[in-house]
């Protein structure tokens, strides 16, 4: 008998498809909600993705209270405070979150604040500290990417001793996600194709690290065929809303798939440069992930070979023969960036970038080896490992 | 109450196992952290009074080490001094005796979801570094192996040390014999 044991959970509904957000009213009056605030952005706002939105709950008679669109893109302890305030005043009863990652941390941190009381959010910082269901709250999300509407973390931003605080709890999951294609429609290209490379990095890394397990494999797997299968159409052609629905489902069954089993070191790499060159997270993910996979190649040839089936289809994978699958799951990927980089210039290396200086790499190497994602590396990286991936992701 | 009646011999022994390996790792921890340089690398980034905590939920055995300063631990044999900053929190003493028997990797459990952190996340990843180097040094290469990601290719310790902490896991492993079934 094996060791093996593992734990999946994901008590998220996922409403997805064509007239997905027409939904929202029967869910939140479901929920006992009247007074639903919006959390959202700036360039959501511009985009005119709200107005669907708002459109949908108010022909069905559900008045939005208050709109908060000044979310920055790196959330703070102050924005959580001030709409947390807002929330109070306006005597609301609920939260629909309208973005990408930002937005649906905010909401999530101010779900705690409205739902557990008081003005300081870091108070609530860490795991397993909110002990309670909180209000009822779901989830837009604007970009196919983060997986945020299915993971229980938020992490914001403490402004005045700059450090990045985590949230971790399972009631900060929301009620439900609301996937429709309308609100994909108008990424343009770079955003569409970096946040895509994040949800197939959540599969692929899910997939091959060391928490993965049978349940949260089959929407890995299922993930990156849609991925593979549609990304490129929809870089071809932005208005294709059958494939961008593929991609936005992709994203939130990558999401489940990693909120269970993990991501690794492209994601510890990734965060740092972040950090430090101030990188969008997609971008970094595209970048490191062939890099990352040859480094765990061995440790991973047999996961990684199976990969290739959903990478490539069923006629590729048979005619390579076992022993080389794993090395061709990532020449597809190369393959997949060489093709992103020519619609839309995602870099494929740090130099590309532009944004990255080669003395940066030791930096960025010993803020890497503190990561959180470290731990579920198949392989056990050590600096002078990281600094070669690094290196090799140079140029 | 019940299942004590059914074995409570076997439960006992690997509650005392438990107990005996996380003397064993914090007297190791400490002994380690005053010759290793690669320990003392890691450590030096902890805060010096940084309190790390291992135990057993939800009031089961454990084991305190304190950062004391320049990459030093010092083992705590009884309570805390102050509430702990990072602690590795098993589920359940089956788990912890997993791990400590040497049957399931560090990181393996936590990937199982065998274990929980409370503190800073980054720092548990450098203290399950740590612990693995600790690892590979007390155990056989074979045990070792099983233990953690990587067998590392630099080991210089004392040998008098290293005969000291292998008389430990002779105690320990015989436990594993008796209570294994
Ligand atoms: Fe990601």
């Amino acid at each position: 008998m094996t060791n093996q044991y593992y734990e999946f959970f994901c008590p998220v509904k996922v409403i997805a498809g064509k007239a997905a957000l027409e939904h929202i009213p029967y869910e939140l009056t479901g929920l006992g909600a009247k007074r639903p605030m919006i959390v959202t952005d700036k360039g959501v706002r511009a985009a005119g993705l709200l107005d669907p939105v708002i459109a949908a709950c108010e022909e069905s008679g559900l008045d939005i209270i208050s709109i908060y669109d000044d979310v920055p893109p790196d959330s703070s302890t102050g924005v959580v405070k001030e709409i947390a305030g807002i929330y109070r005043r306006e005597k609301c009863d609920s939260l629909i979150a309208v973005g990408g990652g930002s937005a649906i941390d905010t909401a999530k941190a101010v779900n705690i604040l409205v739902s557990e009381g008081g003005d300081n959010i870091a108070e609530y910082s860490g795991a397993g500290i909110i002990k309670h269901p909180l209000k009822p709250f779901l989830v837009v999300p604007t970009t196919a990417g983060t997986g945020s509407e299915v993971t229980s973390v938020a992490v914001i931003t403490d402004t005045a001793k700059s450090v990045k605080l985590p949230f971790t709890s399972s009631f900060l999951l929301p009620n439900a996600a609301v996937i429709d294609p309308r609100m994909t429609l108008t990424l343009p290209p770079h955003i569409t194709a970096a946040t895509a490379m994040d949800a197939m990095t959540h599969a692929t890394e899910a997939f091959t690290c060391m928490a993965k397990n049978p349940l949260s494999d089959a929407y890995a797997t299922a993930a990156i065929k849609k991925i593979s299968t549609s990304l490129l159409k929809v870089m071809d052609n932005p208005k294709d809303s059958d494939n961008r629905l593929e991609l936005a489902q992709a994203s939130t069954m990558a999401g489940i798939a990693f909120s269970n089993s993990m991501v690794g070191l492209v994601h510890a790499l990734g965060h740092a440069t972040g950090a430090i060159c101030h990188l969008p997270h997609g971008m970094c993910m595209s970048l490191y992930l062939p890099y990352v996979l040859e480094y765990n190649l061995e440790t991973i040839r047999a996961p990684l070979g199976e990969l290739l089936l959903y990478l490539e289809g069923p006629e590729v994978y048979a005619t390579t023969p076992a022993s080389r699958r794993a090395e061709a799951s990532i020449s597809a990927l190369r393959k997949l960036r060489d093709e992103l980089f020519k619609r839309c210039k995602l870099p494929r290396t740090l130099k590309e970038t532009g944004s990255v200086e080669e003395h940066q790499l030791d930096t960025i190497a010993e803020m890497a080896m503190d990561d959180g994602s470290m731990m579920f590396n198949p392989k056990e990286v050590t600096l002078e490992d990281a600094r070669a991936v690094l290196k090799r992701a140079w140029a | 109450m019940l299942a004590k009646r059914i074995q409570p011999m076997a439960f006992q022994a690997r509650r005392l196992y438990v107990e005996l390996m996380f003397q064993v790792m914090g007297r190791a921890l400490q002994a380690v952290s005053e010759i290793d340089a690669t320990v003392q690398k890691e450590a030096r980034a902890l805060p010096e009074g940084f309190l790390f905590e291992m135990m057993v939920m939800p009031d089961g055995p454990r084991l305190i080490v304190e950062h004391i300063g320049n990459g030093r631990f010092h083992y705590h044999s009884g309570s805390a001094p102050r509430p702990v900053d990072l602690s590795i929190q098993f589920k359940h003493i089956a788990h912890a005796f997993l791990v400590l028997s040497f049957q399931e990797k560090t990181a393996v459990a936590f990937a199982n979801d065998r274990m929980l952190v409370d503190g800073d996340i980054s720092y548990a990843i450098r203290m399950t570094r740590i612990l693995n180097r600790l690892e590979s040094f007390i155990l056989p290469r074979l045990v070792a192996k099983r233990a953690v990601k990587e067998y590392p290719a630099n080991l210089h310790l004392p040998e008098k040390l290293l005969s000291a902490a292998r008389i430990y896991l002779k105690v320990a492993s015989n436990f594993v014999d008796t209570v294994r079934t």
